[in-house]
């Protein structure tokens, strides 16, 4: 039997961000479908909405010219929509069996013997009575996907499936959904990864800031033209005057090495560039491939070699974030509601988390209080945060005033480097622009910007240099000049 | 049809509301208890909440048990406010105790002006030297504190009642496990004759003023704000974590370890086998029902002094079991943290015509 899914003017709006702007698509089963898109780019919004976890604000789902309400993940269970997270959903510590029980909606003397036929239908072999944690990551996504064939779905999402995957694995996984395709399940996979789209699907959407960008087969694409649609055609409308740089180096980074104990990071390894005034070094990249890691490696946040990390003419591998603000570095964290301001803190105080020593915010260890109004006044006049009420908390502040508070905060130190990552995500055109115009700035006054970025146009526009960032490890540094958007897809997706 | 919304943000005087609503649920609910139990429900709230604390006597009572649940929950505040969980508040009270008991057994007999700070010293220092074990273990080996600070309330209680037993115990004391009575210059005042009630009130209050003035003045005082607030960015501001684990523990453990010395000095002077009725763990809730906030704990710690008072008369009135006292106490805790769901969720009423 064919099944049809249709999604209709689909709209989802988060506070200062369109998640899905309009999405309309259409569904057939047989084929296996991608959905293309950096991260922000809404897929995953769009399939929460199909898997119930998210209520859309405007639109409709139709499956099979039903119009489906999907107000919570079991609804999208009962109307055989079946979903694989790319985080798994299991209990550790129960067996496999006991984890496929709880949600089964079916008594457990049958299921077994299903289980058990699924299993041999599609080629898997697990052991039902282990428990979940003695799984590797394939058995486990295993488990999930087994869990959702126990329900006979008409449509399979799969959220990412092959991030925590093997090669192996992930061409069995392949071969299963080939599989499952066949038998007329509708499969949705949803990705950023161009390779798995070329080998695996046969129709792709593209999504980029919340909206649909194309819709084709795949046999009319091609690595190249997929990257370009992803990260979209490089504008270039404020591209800053490109003046002589200087040969004077500010920051220097050599045989920078990061082993993180937590699976969920990226180990950084053999960090090599280096920085001059004046110049702004943009450092793209698939969100995951270790910015978070590096950037925090840069801030302070994580302590690496002494000698790893030279500034001015100083090593400072091992200062933390405060220290280095006394060498003249600033940190614009991607994170600005749990890293780089408080939101339940009032302006002032959140301006007093930038300590630097000049600042007098404390004496004696005692709070000067007007001291820190005052300069939080000079701060919000200075980059224009649309408030004249410093006592304000700041989640009362929209995304783009509150970055612009965090930058001013950054900035009003006249650091000589300033190091931000993602500062305009998710924010609207006009604090857009009053931010890329400010970093502009920064650079005129010969001072320096790491920026790391997973905004393509944003690189291109105000970058003297690029380089890609993939599983940790930096590409050679390129000039922005010579580099187009196409390019940076291919690297960004681990090609050459 | 009544809907659950979420708040926009945390309502301020829900804030400071709901300690006064989930002691208007316990009682309803103790009410309700009590009423099963077959006694009238009013007269033995009467009994609980209002006979202890009528006369002169039973308001000292009420400020002498309230003094620890003070003194300790001010100190604990430091630890919760940064996001550190010390629950043996009650080991580090007991340790002072040792400590500070120690120092007056040797000055046995003796008088002297500065016996008195000494000792009082003495049970700070044991108390911090307590708390220093939980914050080095979780700033250098990455322990949970919660564990080990709560266990070693247990070991804290073996050397105790070692000493009592053995070594400290009193000479002359027929085998009791007491130790001898310190001299009157290792004790604290009694503020009034024949009351109990002694100088360690002027101790918490102290603690009181001093924690208001850190939280609200000091760079400390916004240091831990913010790390209460979100640990990744104190660490992105720079701020010292490990430094300031040890010190918000050490506090604790100063203020706990006051407070045991209050226990021994004060009415009993002398150390025996049951130092505290578990003041270290009810000033748990003592804190959080004073919301963290200096002035809100002196508040708490009246309101859960009551019910040690409380289950005395109940027991004595209505042969019920003193343990009553923790069924309220542990009600109170029930209820605050039930309420504090009305902090981020509000109910709104809606007509029938909508769809959800």
């Amino acid at each position: 039997m064919n099944t049809n899914l249709k999604i209709s003017n689909v709209t989802k709006i988060y506070p200062g961000c369109v998640a899905n702007d309009n999405v309309s698509l259409e569904f057939n089963s047989g084929k296996i479908y991608a959905l293309l898109g950096e991260n922000g780019a809404g897929k995953s919004t769009l399939v929460k909405i199909l898997s119930g976890v998210i209520i859309p604000d405007e639109g409709k789902i139709y499956l099979n010219e039903n119009n489906l309400k999907l107000n919570s993940p079991l609804d999208a269970k009962k109307n055989d929509i079946g979903m694989v997270f790319q985080h798994f959903n299991l209990f550790e510590t129960l067996s496999v069996f006991e984890n496929l029980i709880i949600d089964s909606g079916e008594q457990k003397e049958g299921l077994r013997e299903k289980i058990d036929s699924i299993m041999r239908k599609y080629n898997f072999s697990i052991d039902l009575d282990i428990p979940v944690l003695n799984l590797s990551a394939g058995q486990k996504q295993k488990v999930e996907i087994i869990r959702c064939l126990i329900r006979s779905p008409k449509v399979l999402i799969m959220d990412e499936p092959t991030s925590v995957l093997t090669e192996q694995e992930t061409s069995e996984l392949f071969l299963s959904l080939k599989k499952f395709s066949e038998e007329g399940i509708l499969i949705i996979y949803i990705t950023h990864k161009l390779k798995e789209v070329m080998e695996l699907c046969d129709e792709v959407a593209v999504m980029r800031r919340g909206k649909l960008v194309s819709v084709s087969e795949i046999k009319n694409e091609n690595i190249e033209s997929l990257a370009n649609k992803m990260v979209g055609q490089n504008l270039k409308t404020i591209k800053k005057k490109k003046e002589k740089n200087s040969s004077d180096k500010l920051i220097n980074i050599t045989n920078l090495n990061f082993i993180s104990e937590d699976p969920f990071e990226t180990n950084l390894s053999d960090i090599n560039f280096s920085v001059n005034r004046g110049e702004c070094l943009g450092i793209a990249g698939i969100s995951g491939n270790g910015q978070s890691e590096l950037f925090q490696v840069l801030s302070g946040e994580i302590i690496s070699d002494k000698n790893s990390i030279e500034f001015d003419k100083n090593y400072i591998g091992d200062l933390n974030p405060q220290e280095r603000r006394e060498y003249l570095m600033a940190f614009s964290p991607e994170d600005r509601l749990e890293q780089a301001a408080i939101p339940q803190m009032a302006i002032f105080e959140n301006v007093a988390l930038n300590n630097y020593k000049s600042s007098n915010f404390f004496n004696n260890g005692l709070i000067n209080e007007n001291k820190i109004k005052e300069h939080s006044k000079k701060i919000i006049s200075d980059f224009n945060v649309n408030t004249d009420n410093i006592e304000l908390k700041s989640q009362f502040l929209s995304g783009g005033n509150l970055q612009k508070l965090i930058i001013g905060r950054e900035l009003i130190t006249s650091p000589d480097l300033l190091i931000c990552f993602n500062p305009t995500w998710g924010l609207d055109v006009g604090a857009i622009n009053y931010i890329h115009e400010t970093l502009i700035k920064i650079n005129e006054q010969n001072k320096s910007i790491i920026l790391i970025s997973t905004d393509t146009d944003e690189l291109l526009k105000l970058s003297d240099k690029i380089s890609v960032i993939h599983k940790g490890k930096l590409s050679k540094i390129m000039d922005a000049d010579e580099v187009t958007s196409e390019k940076l897809g291919i690297l960004m997706g681990g090609g050459n | 049809m009544i809907k659950i919304v979420k708040r926009d943000e945390p309502s301020r005087a829900i804030f400071f509301l709901t300690p006064v609503l989930a002691i208007f649920l316990t009682l309803v609910a103790g009410g309700l208890i009590f009423y099963i139990l077959g006694f009238k429900p009013f007269e033995a709230l009467k009994f609980f909440f209002i006979v202890p604390i009528a006369d002169k006597y039973g308001f000292s009572e009420l400020l002498l048990k309230a003094t620890p649940l003070c003194l300790i929950a001010i100190g604990l505040s430091f630890c919760f406010k940064s996001n550190n969980w010390n629950i043996g508040a009650e080991g580090q009270l007991t340790f002072g105790a040792i400590v500070s008991g120690g120092v007056a057994l040797l000055f046995y007999e003796q008088e002297g002006f500065y016996i008195l700070p000494i000792v009082i010293l003495a049970g700070a220092i044991g108390g911090m030297l307590y708390a220093s074990i939980p914050a080095i273990l979780k700033t250098y080996f990455n322990t949970n504190e919660i564990l080990v600070s709560l266990m070693l309330v247990y070991v804290s209680k073996l050397i105790l009642d070692y000493l009592v037993v053995g070594p400290w115990s009193n000479p002359e004391g027929f085998n009791f496990p007491e130790t001898r009575q310190f001299s009157d210059s290792a004790r604290l005042p009694l503020l009034f004759e024949g009351l109990r009630i002694h100088g360690g009130i002027f101790l918490a209050l102290a603690a009181v003023v001093m924690s208001w003035f850190i939280f609200y003045k000091t760079y400390l005082g916004f240091q831990m704000k913010v790390s209460g607030f979100s640990l990744k960015t104190a660490k992105y501001a720079g701020y010292k974590g490990k430094k300031m684990i040890i010190l918000v523990f050490l506090i604790s453990g100063a203020c706990a370890g006051l407070a045991g010395v209050g226990e021994i000095t004060g009415p009993i002077g002398q150390l025996h086998r049951e130092v505290s009725p578990d003041y270290g763990f009810t000033a748990i809730i003592v804190a959080f029902l004073g919301r963290l906030h200096p002035v809100g704990i002196i508040f708490a710690s009246l309101v859960v002094a009551i019910t040690y008072l409380g289950a005395e008369t109940a027991q004595i009135f209505m042969q019920i079991p003193k343990y009553t006292g923790q069924v309220f106490q542990g009600m109170i805790l029930f209820f605050l943290l039930a309420s504090d769901y009305l902090l981020f969720f509000k109910f709104k009423f809606i007509g029938s015509k909508n769809d959800y």
